[in-house]
């Protein structure tokens, strides 16, 4: 007895030492799944790389087509190595736009073309499992850049359309390539991948995630914000509003009211006369005591490219990631500013406590920090100060005094004020244009307190948003972005707010409300009631429902899951044996459901042999050549009182077996087959009326 | 025809006993197989492991940049392949096996064998046939019929040979996985010894030297018309009943009297300077010279003796006493 061989043999197709080429079918579908595999990302690469690795698909597709319509000439392929220099070629060509090639962004335009040039130079079916392996990490790829349901809904065509790749390159036989044809592939694929459904969200839920990147800290492009760390009023013609979510908060109780609502971000104590920047980040900075009162909330924070993070004035606490987010690391300035050692790349999630408060101590150092002025800028701003100073001798005097300058003043809030032309911005925005907004009344307020020996300065972040009531939460706008000032009165801080005294409703109701034309402001944050707000309400709760539960699923929320399911977060051999189990009861119902429906193609099977087989006893069987309809007529023409019986059967059944029914038609058709098949009498009755 | 192999003795121990459930090495296989899990074997193929590898390079950028729709897209093509793992599994599962019909051939050629497959309500695809020793059939099977499967078996040397293990596998639908079941039927063909080329003329008929390696037959000599069996020489076929539509019949004539007119292959008369199987090799030409002649001739080998006769079972019978020469 001989040891059974394990080698393998060369025939073996497993071994794929037999190179089989690729036929006109499964090109085309290789080029569908590459295409769409490409489309969604194509927005995320430059222009030039877009249009190359789909011209190159379509190219090859091109080919493809040209070769099949005439099989008798040569077919034309482009040789690997020239096709190896023209990738070189296009990495150096990256290389130079990028700066850098082994990048994020490079590195997926270079993936986007690289695809196009392996499906051009492709001739086997091995080069199609490649290329099947390439579509689908591509198809990640957009997430990189954006993980809104639409990047999600525009990924799902590239799954399909590989399943169906799959099952055409490895079609060998008629009736599996019949199975590759293009529907019957793609429903193929998309009853193959609901059945997967529940593994996929159980590793969904149950897969350990860590917390933070494994290699590289990933820097994202395209962050927007409506903040900067310097300002410079008058420099802008026109303020562009933008309808991007800078951040969402969901309260625990009652929501404080919209004046209250300002979200610290940078703070500007440095001006040279045109404009005000932050200082360096000086990490010792204290939290607003006590920290036992004040109002708690979870933001969820937009990536903004930048190391901030925000919080209602004043921060009662540290932001408090779950557990395993401990490495971003956040401390507070001395400005008590919330500022994290790294830019916030993506989404994260944190708790926050705050104390409503508009005051809070000063330090001994600040003062002098803050009052400093280029002596020679802004001379009738410098002289405004030291008239308005000589009649008001208190602080407290002197400050209302100035906003009751730019209350009574013919002063206009307006988000297009132009630009301000004059040498010292700040004389000509007081004493010439008189229209700004909030940058243009925070630095102009602060130059006159400091003018007047008052420490002042200017802090920038969000102020009011959005109350979703929808989804009970708060959205935060770039367009609710604000600047505001904070003076030393009496020894503390104090918050003053130089636009509400211009224009109150853009502090009381948000900004909308304050600007007289409304075309200003983009579309959704000028919408103010009816069906198209209350959509897009919805559409934001939606969002924010996605970012909290898909996007923002992370290793945190993962540690949750597990303990409501009662799971040890510390055992992870736990959740391996969860999902073990969870697994092996998914093939039990996954099989059965399956041995359920062709439960129903048996009885139809066994009803129709059961016919067969009372006919043959009655004198009549069926011919080897002979089909359902056949039979049933050739039995109807010998006994024609049941003809009608016969037709049913014969119909019946071969729809059933050979035809595409819809379910509902299905069972009419079953129970049209049973009554005709209960209705045909015995066969010794048919015997003796035949 | 089907001959049976030699029966093996039942393996010894737990080993050996686990051996032979898993891997099929002895032919203990009867009747009709049904291919139940236990069977049944999977593992992902080359492409299915490239897929693998690909979703877990998903995972792991999905975790570096925190891609949670990374991560979905990863596990739905997790959940795709576990999909296609049932897929394939009840692809196989069920299947019913039963040898057909085993074939002969000459050394060096294969033998064809058949095994029938049925369905058992279930449309299998591309299930892949393949014995140990030769290329893979691919077929389809209906729920309700059977399929014929042929393959092609080497045969190198003459004698008995057994179909051996047969794998039946499937990939489909998605290629990622490839399920198999080992099949081992007691089943066997023949191969003949290869005819020699060049093989020097018959020798002379014993008794009636004058008529050696002749087709001359005059009418009167006809003893009659026996019905046309395949394989009988066309030169003898009575086309002239045939061309009246009278049906396929095969002229026989009188063979001269008794063994007299016979040709008499004998191993021992072969010169000595041939060994067994160029010897055997020689007469198999002859047996085949003389069935084309469409002379009688009997064959002496030196445990077996094969009277002279003519036709299709005759040179059957004469082969196989060739091809099992010496096998016990």
């Amino acid at each position: 007895m001989k040891l059974p061989r394990l080698r393998r043999k060369a025939s073996d197709p497993r071994r794929g030492r037999v190179a089989v080429p690729l036929t006109a079918a499964q090109s085309g579908w290789l080029g569908a799944t590459i295409l769409a595999a490409q489309l969604p990302g194509a927005l995320h690469v430059p222009m030039w790389i877009a249009l190359l690795g789909c011209a190159l698909v379509a190219l090859r597709l091109w080919l493809t087509a040209r070769d099949r319509a005439r099989p008798g000439l040569a077919a034309a392929r482009i040789p690997s190595w020239a096709l190896v220099i023209f990738a070189v070629a296009i990495a150096t060509l990256l290389r130079a736009s990028y700066g850098y090639l082994l990048g994020r962004d490079p590195s997926v335009a270079f993936l986007f073309v690289l695809v196009g040039i392996k499906f051009l130079e492709s001739r086997t079916t091995r080069d199609g499992t490649l290329l099947v392996c390439l579509a689908a990490f591509l198809a990640i790829t957009p997430f990189l850049f954006g993980q809104s349901p639409a990047s999600a809904i525009a990924m799902l065509p590239a799954l399909l359309l590989l399943g169906a790749t799959l099952a055409a390159l490895a079609a060998r036989t008629p009736r599996a390539v019949a199975a590759a044809a293009p529907r019957r592939a793609v429903a193929q694929t998309g009853a193959m991948l609901l059945q997967g459904l529940p593994i996929a969200l159980l590793l969904f839920v149950l897969f350990p995630r860590i917390a933070g990147p494994l290699w590289g800290m990933p820097q994202s492009s395209r962050a927007t914000t409506g903040l900067s760390d310097t300002m410079s009023p008058g420099m802008i013609a026109e303020l562009t509003q933008e309808d991007t979510v800078a951040l969402r908060a969901d309260f625990a109780g009652v929501p404080p009211p919209p004046s209250q609502l300002y979200w610290r971000g940078p703070v500007m104590s440095r001006f040279d006369g045109r404009t005000w920047s932050a200082s360096f980040v000086r990490p010792d900075g204290s939290l607003t005591e006590p920290r036992d009162v004040g109002i708690d909330y979870t933001v969820t924070l937009e990536p903004n490219d930048r190391p901030w993070l925000f919080a209602l004035e004043l921060p009662a606490a540290m932001p408090e990631f779950s557990a395993d987010e401990a490495s971003i690391d956040v401390v507070v300035s001395r400005d008590r500013q919330l500022v994290a050692r790294r830019s916030v790349g993506q989404v994260m999630r944190y708790r926050q406590r705050s104390l409503l408060s508009d005051r809070h101590p000063a330090l001994a150092r600040d003062a002098a920090e803050n009052l400093r002025l280029p002596p020679d800028a802004n001379p009738r701003t410098l002289s405004l100060a030291v008239q308005l100073r000589g009649q008001h001798a208190a602080d407290r005097e002197y400050v209302d005094a100035v906003l009751a300058h730019f209350r009574d003043g013919p002063f206009v809030y307006t988000l297009a004020p132009g630009v301000i032309h004059a040498r010292d911005p700040v004389d000509g925005f007081l004493f010439e244009t008189q229209r700004g907004f909030c940058e243009h009344y925070a630095s102009a307020f602060a130059v006159l307190l400091r003018a007047a020996g008052i420490p002042a300065r200017v802090v920038t972040g969000y102020q009011g948003g959005e109350f979703n009531r929808r989804g009970n939460y708060l959205i935060v706008r770039q367009s609710d972005a604000h600047a505001w000032v904070e003076a030393i009165v009496d020894g503390q801080w104090r918050r003053f707010d130089p636009t509400g005294a211009v224009s109150p409703l853009r502090i009381e109701s948000g900004i909308s409300r304050a600007l007289s034309g409304a075309l200003e402001l983009p579309l959704f944050a000028r919408l103010d009631a009816g069906f198209l707000k209350d959509a897009q309400l919805l559409f934001d709760a939606i969002n924010h429902s996605w970012r909290r539960n898909v996007v923002g699923f992370d290793a945190s929320r993962q540690r949750e899951v597990w303990r409501s399911l009662r799971l040890d977060p510390a055992l992870p051999g736990q959740a391996v044996g969860a999902i073990a189990i969870a697994g092996a009861a998914w093939m039990g119902v996954v099989l059965g459901w399956l041995a359920w429906r062709r439960g129903r193609r048996e009885r139809v099977a066994a009803m129709w042999l059961d016919v067969c087989a009372r006919l043959a006893r009655a004198g009549l069987p069926r011919e080897g050549h002979e089909g359902p309809l056949d039979y049933t007529a050739r039995a109807s023409r010998r006994w024609p009182d049941y003809a009608i019986a016969f037709h049913a059967i014969g119909e019946a059944y071969a729809r059933l077996r050979y035809a595409s029914v819809p379910s509902r038609e299905r069972d009419a058709l079953l129970a049209m087959l049973k009554r005709a098949v209960e209705v045909l009498p015995a066969p010794a009755a048919l015997r003796g009326g035949g | 025809m089907a001959v049976a192999a030699r029966g093996l003795p039942a393996p010894q121990g737990l080993l050996a006993r686990w051996r032979e459930r898993v891997f099929r090495s002895a032919p203990a296989d009867a009747g009709e197989v049904v291919l139940r899990h236990s069977r049944i074997y999977i593992l992902p193929t080359r492409r299915g492991l490239a897929l693998i590898g690909t979703v877990a390079t998903m995972i792991l950028t999905s975790l570096n940049y925190g891609l949670s729709l990374g991560f979905l897209v990863a596990f739905l093509l997790a959940g795709l392949c576990a999909a296609a793992l049932l897929h394939t599994f009840r692809n196989l599962a069920g299947l019913r096996v039963r040898p057909g019909s085993a074939g002969e051939t000459f050394a060096g050629g294969s033998i064809p064998f058949t095994l029938q497959l049925r369905g058992d309500g279930r449309e299998r695809c591309g299930i892949a046939v393949e014995p140990r020793d030769g290329p893979a059939t691919f077929l389809d099977v209906d729920a309700e019929g059977t399929a014929s499967a042929q393959v092609e078996v080497a045969a190198p040397r003459r004698g008995s040979v057994p179909l051996g293990r047969v794998t039946l596998s499937s990939d489909y639908p998605l290629g990622l996985w490839r399920g198999w079941s080992y099949v081992h039927f007691p089943v066997a063909g023949l191969a003949y010894p290869a005819p020699e080329a060049g093989a020097p003329p018959l020798p002379a008929p014993q008794g009636a030297a004058d008529e050696s390696g002749s087709l001359r037959h005059d009418d009167g000599e006809l003893a009659g018309l026996r019905t046309y069996q395949h394989g009988d020489p066309l030169q003898r076929v009575a086309w002239k009943t045939v061309a009246r539509g009278g049906g396929w019949y095969t002229k026989a004539f009188e063979s001269g009297g008794g063994d007299g007119g016979e040709v008499v292959l004998d191993f021992a008369a072969l010169p000595a300077s041939l060994d067994t199987e160029r010897r055997l090799e020689r007469l198999c030409a002859w047996v085949l010279a003389c069935e084309r002649a469409a002379r009688p001739c009997a064959l002496v080998l030196p445990q077996r003796r094969v009277p002279a006769g003519v036709g299709r079972e005759h040179r059957r019978v004469a082969l196989t006493a060739l091809a099992l020469h010496g096998v016990s």
